[in-house]
């Protein structure tokens, strides 16, 4: 468990560290909180012949309010998010999700750009980022570009950042504010999760006028569940249980050693009725027998 | 000790001298150990779990960056480790150093690459090469004992290691007497202990002397000498091991590696130092691996649900190899022995048959055996307690062994010395408020909440020594314990001991046990351990057997000192030896409080002033001594434990509520460092109960090679503990002291399984019958419960 051999860079500013990653071609990868990164090199899951540290780089570090919502700077760490006031008034999803990451020593260090940009598909950021209509901000030597959380996410640690793009922040939506839920179930806590749920909706006179539900843990990608967003809009009739019944029919979760394909299905139905009815603020049924 | 005073350190919670040391990280462990010249060690380990061996091309390694060697199995062909039980028809296993013409577990080394640093080694064990042609593998401990299965050692008649059969000779009469009986299948999942330091050592070989130092990560450091010696046909004087701080062992680090008889060899070829710091995934791998049982068990009962006999058939996955120094033998022998458990159970036919599969040797952890048979012997008694209608508590009190039934000779051969098991029982019923319980349980059930009460009682058999081993069929006799205690000039003393102190507190404790007997602070006691060259012989630290063989045997030494003591005092103060009498840092004469003489005067007399010496008094004052706890059949700990589970019933989550203990381990030498080790061990136990398992796929492929992957219980998944104490003395041991290292990791298999079966209990009646209790695995018990037509 000692890395390969590679060289270190340490640039101090977003642009020295965009053309390094133009100048240095494929094999490159960016070094943020580490949480992922060190173990995969000392594992020799990653074998790259650059790492550009960003541990030094200014400017990445801010949380500022936009449009309603929010710009959170690539290198904000999960215990920020966790503990930032603007982050719980403006995205209190966001700030609750923070929770569920790791242990206080992994969120102390983890950022919500590395975690996004490494596309676990069980990781929180994505799915919370589908759940609050996000947008990530790429930078390269060339250009600063947009792209929207649902485009974002293409498959197995696979986005739609190019090789010569940094994360340089993430935006996220404000309108979710009042009523959000989350749950995700871990065999521990701090285990990264088996199924993580998001929702965000927005509410107008007794009516769920937007519904966004997305899912980690269910596929090779966060995902939002249409269906489930379908049935959780409009003059609410069906509740939690209907939503999650819809969710849980909706995917073919692959299994491994922490859960079949079928127990994986049980729990898209638990975690998402727990994440509707706290996102509509209504009680959790006692036995669920779906 | 001091004559004239109650024990000023025996039963105190002094704290544990070596902590400000290992927690300020002034502790020295052997990755802490640089010796000058030293290389590093990289194993390139096989990925096929079953595979003929060809060619391995090494050629490219040896030509790497820093690359000393490239070793492969022909190059260490004259060593190999073999552990041959005395069981008749045991099938004998030997271990090659690295590979030679077939890998039989993944994780098998097959070659070593030695480097200038670890970093060179690994880059280099990269570009070796092994041409492995996979074979059948064997995974399943039922199907390989098969006739169909592949035979995995040349010349074995099948994959039995061996096959054992017991039976009492009333067994068959009672049987045919008894007007109940219920079976259940248990299964426990392999897993380890997962020590908080893997392995490591350092070999260093002087050409000059022809001699082997191996610092090395154990908890036997004479018994690995002694294998070191068998594998290489070197003699023992030629070897010394030196094992400083380790950083956890509970068994795992109870066995001779390969690895450490490869560095050995690497050094002696090469003649350089040759340090290896296992990494973790190499640990999951190829540290050795516990608890993997397959239990049949039948109890037979009469109406009031008093057991009158018990059937059991245990097989165990041993793994690949027999290991040393236990066999293979040693979990099916525990399991078979202690499966009556707590109870008064006369008639017993019980089989056993520890299995060779393509899996990691299986080894010794915390509980060797006992959490198996506790898990079924509790099971059962709870399904008895189901089946005849009556409270799980008291189906105990029916069958538990009473106060007058010791010493209680076992039907399975073991000699119970004494216990308060009824007593512990209730005790623990009333710490953890088992009538409360109750209500609460209704209430619960009332709010659609999966609530449950686990009760468990069991006995842990501790130190047992000469008379027990010989009937294991091991090798070498784990008989008795050594200590020497020697005082200086100064008058302070160095106890020396053949046991080792990993996290078991025994630097202090034995040190307690010393400053008593010889009228010191405990400031002026140093205990050392750990190195081959402090004492003669001695087995180690297991089984529950440091306090009391140690504590005995310092005991012993200590007091033979304070007779050396006594003669020079007698001499010095013109008094009687008779009339001189120990007390806290002085020697007195009885009735002439103004005779008195300092200890630490003596000693200066001893060694400095040699002519004010009596007659015949040499200058020393040092003794070494054994203790083996007479008998030999050990001293019982018993103990109950109450714990409480609530089950999600969306996703089968068990969450462990609350957690209490009765332990009966007689005096207690310091209760803290005695509920520190019932804690950690509860702690472990969790992980048995909900957690921790080897999983492999088809091809023997281990799929839980991660901390990601193979969970241990972290702070948020062990509940406080409410701990109380009785003290029963053993009639066999100095002080009446017992074991109880083991103890806490025994129950909480049975305890979690018994709470969570009681949980589902009002749905359905599922079997609660495999460990761990993953979520996945609770969800299906619980629509096993809820099915329609009902369970079963």
């Amino acid at each position: 468990m000692k890395p390969p051999k590679f060289a270190y860079h340490a640039p101090t500013t977003v642009r020295e560290a965009v053309e390094l990653l133009a100048e240095l071609g494929d094999d490159v990868v960016v070094l943020s909180g580490g949480q992922s990164l060190i173990p995969m090199l000392n594992l020799r899951l990653a074998n790259p012949t650059d790492v550009i540290d960003l541990g030094g780089v200014d400017g990445l570090g801010d949380v500022a309010a936009r449009d309603g919502g929010l710009d959170v700077g690539a290198m904000v760490t999960h215990r920020q998010m966790e503990t930032n006031d603007l982050i719980a008034s403006t995205a209190p999803l966001a700030q609750h999700a923070a929770g569920f990451i790791g242990y206080r020593a992994i969120r102390n260090r983890g950022t919500i750009g590395g975690s996004i940009a490494h596309a676990d598909p069980a990781a929180e950021w994505p799915a919370v980022v589908l759940a609050l209509d996000g947008a990530i901000t790429l930078t390269s030597a060339e250009e600063t570009r947009n792209v929207a959380g649902d485009d974002f996410f293409e498959s197995l640690f696979t986005t739609a950042k190019r090789p010569d793009e940094l994360v340089t922040s993430v935006h996220l939506a404000g309108r979710f504010q009042d009523n959000w839920g989350f749950s995700e179930f871990q065999r521990r806590t701090g285990d990264f999760a088996a199924v993580a749920v998001a929702v965000g909706c927005v509410i107008t006179d007794s009516s769920v006028v937007e519904a966004r539900v997305a899912l980690a843990g269910v596929a090779e990608r966060p995902l939002r569940c249409p269906a489930a967003e379908q049935a959780l809009t409009g003059p609410h009739t069906g509740g939690a249980a209907e939503v999650a019944a819809v969710a849980r029919d909706s995917f073919e979760p692959v299994g491994d050693s922490h859960g079949s394909s079928e127990y994986r299905k049980r729990l898209v139905f638990a975690e998402t009725h727990r994440a509707v009815a706290q996102a509509l603020g209504s009680d959790i049924e006692s036995i669920a027998n779906a | 000790m001091a004559e004239t005073e109650a024990p000023r350190f025996f039963g105190s919670r002094v704290s544990r001298v070596q902590d400000d040391r290992l927690l300020r990280g002034h502790g020295r462990y052997v990755a802490d150990i640089e010796l000058p010249r030293a290389l590093a060690a990289k194993f390139v380990r096989s990925y096929e779990a079953h595979a003929s061996v060809g060619d391995i091309d090494r050629d490219e390694a040896a030509e790497a960056d820093g690359v000393s060697a490239v070793f492969v199995g022909s190059d260490f062909v004259e060593s190999e480790i073999r552990c041959v039980s005395s069981y008749e028809g045991f099938q004998i296993s030997a271990q090659p150093i690295l590979a030679v013409d077939r890998v039989r577990f993944a994780g098998e080394a097959i070659a070593m690459v030695v480097a200038d640093d670890e970093y060179l080694a690994e880059d280099a064990a990269e570009m070796v090469f092994a041409d492995l042609s996979p074979l059948p593998v064997v995974l399943d401990l039922d199907a390989a004992l098969e006739p169909s299965a592949e035979v995995l050692h040349d010349g074995w008649a099948d994959n039995a290691y061996v096959r054992r059969a017991v039976k009492t000779p009333g067994f068959e009469a009672a049987v045919s007497g008894a007007s109940h009986r219920v079976t259940i299948d248990l299964n426990n999942a392999r897993h380890g202990a997962i020590p908080m330091e893997n392995r490591a050592c350092i070999a260093d070989y002087d050409r000059g002397t022809q001699r082997f130092t191996l610092y090395t990560t154990t908890q036997i450091p004479h018994l690995i000498r002694a294998g070191l010696a068998l594998a290489m046909d070197v003699p023992e004087n030629r070897i010394r091991v030196i094992a400083p701080d380790v950083g956890g062992g509970f068994g795992v680090k109870a066995q001779l590696y390969t690895e450490e008889v490869a560095c050995c060899l690497a050094a002696r070829e090469l003649g350089r130092p040759i340090k290896w710091v296992e990494d973790r995934r190499e640990h999951f791998v190829a540290a050795h691996h516990s608890r993997e049982h397959r239990h049949r068990v039948t109890g037979y009962f009469d109406d009031d649900g008093r057991i009158i006999a018990l059937e059991a058939d245990i097989r165990v996955d041993m793994g690949a190899y027999s290991v040393f120094p236990w066999t293979a033998t040693m979990d099916n022998g525990m399991a078979m022995g202690i499966l009556p458990g707590p109870y008064k159970i006369h008639e017993y036919s019980v089989t056993g048959t520890p299995v060779c599969t393509n899996k990691t040797p299986y080894g010794a952890y915390r509980g060797v055996a006992r959490p198996a048979a506790c898990f079924s012997i509790e099971r059962l008694v709870d399904q008895i307690a189901r089946h005849r209608g009556l409270d799980r508590a008291e189906v105990r009190r029916r069958n538990l062994l009473g106060p007058d039934d010791y010493p209680w000779h076992s039907p399975s051969g073991l000699v119970y010395d004494s216990g308060s098991l009824p007593e512990s029982l209730e005790s623990v019923l009333s710490l953890g408020g088992y009538e409360a319980l109750l209500t609460q349980q209704v209430e619960a059930r009332a709010q659609g909440r999966l609530f449950g009460i686990g009760i468990v009682a069991f006995t842990e058999q501790t130190a047992h020594t000469t008379q027990e081993f010989k009937q294991r069929g091991v090798p070498i006799v784990f008989g008795y314990e050594t200590a020497k205690v020697r005082l200086d000039a100064s008058g302070t003393a160095v106890v020396s001991a053949s046991i080792h102190d990993h996290g078991q507190g025994l630097e202090t404790t034995l040190a307690q046990i010393a400053a008593d007997r010889l009228g010191l602070d405990l400031e002026q006691v140093r205990v050392e351990y750990g190195d081959t060259n402090q004492v003669a012989y001695g087995a180690g630290t297991f089984a529950s057997r440091s306090a009391v063989l140690a504590g005995g045997a310092v005991t012993r030494a200590a007091d033979d000192v304070v007779a050396i003591l006594k003669q020079v005092a007698a001499h010095d103060l013109e008094a009687a030896i008779d009339d001189i009498v120990l007390e806290t840092g002085r020697l007195s004469v009885k009735g002439s409080p103004n005779a008195s003489v300092a200890i630490s005067e003596i000693c200066r007399l001893v060694y400095q002033r040699p002519e004010r010496l009596p007659k015949g008094v040499e200058s020393s004052l040092e003794a070494s001594r054994t203790y083996d706890a007479e008998p030999g059949t050990g001293a019982y700990t018993n103990a109950a434990h109450l714990s409480t589970v609530e089950v999600d019933p969306m996703t089968g989550k068990t969450e462990v509520l609350s957690y209490a203990i009765v332990e009966d381990c007689g005096p207690m030498i310091n209760p803290m460092i005695v509920e520190g080790q019932i804690f950690g061990g509860v702690a472990q136990g969790i992980g048995t109960a909900l957690f921790e398992e080897f999983l492999y796929d088809e091809n023997g492929q281990p799929l839980s090679s991660t901390f990601s992957d193979y969970l241990i219980p972290t702070m948020t998944d062990v509940p406080d503990f409410a701990v109380a104490h009785l003290e029963t003395p053993s009639p066999f041991t100095i002080g009446g002291i017992k074991g109880m290292g083991e103890g806490g990791a025994i129950a909480p298999g049975a305890v979690i399984a018994s709470a969570v079966e009681d949980a589902l209990s009002h749905l359905g009646e599922p079997v609660v019958n495999e460990l761990p209790l993953t979520p996945e695995r609770v969800l299906a018990y619980i629509d096993e419960a809820t099915a329609p037509g009902g369970p079963r």
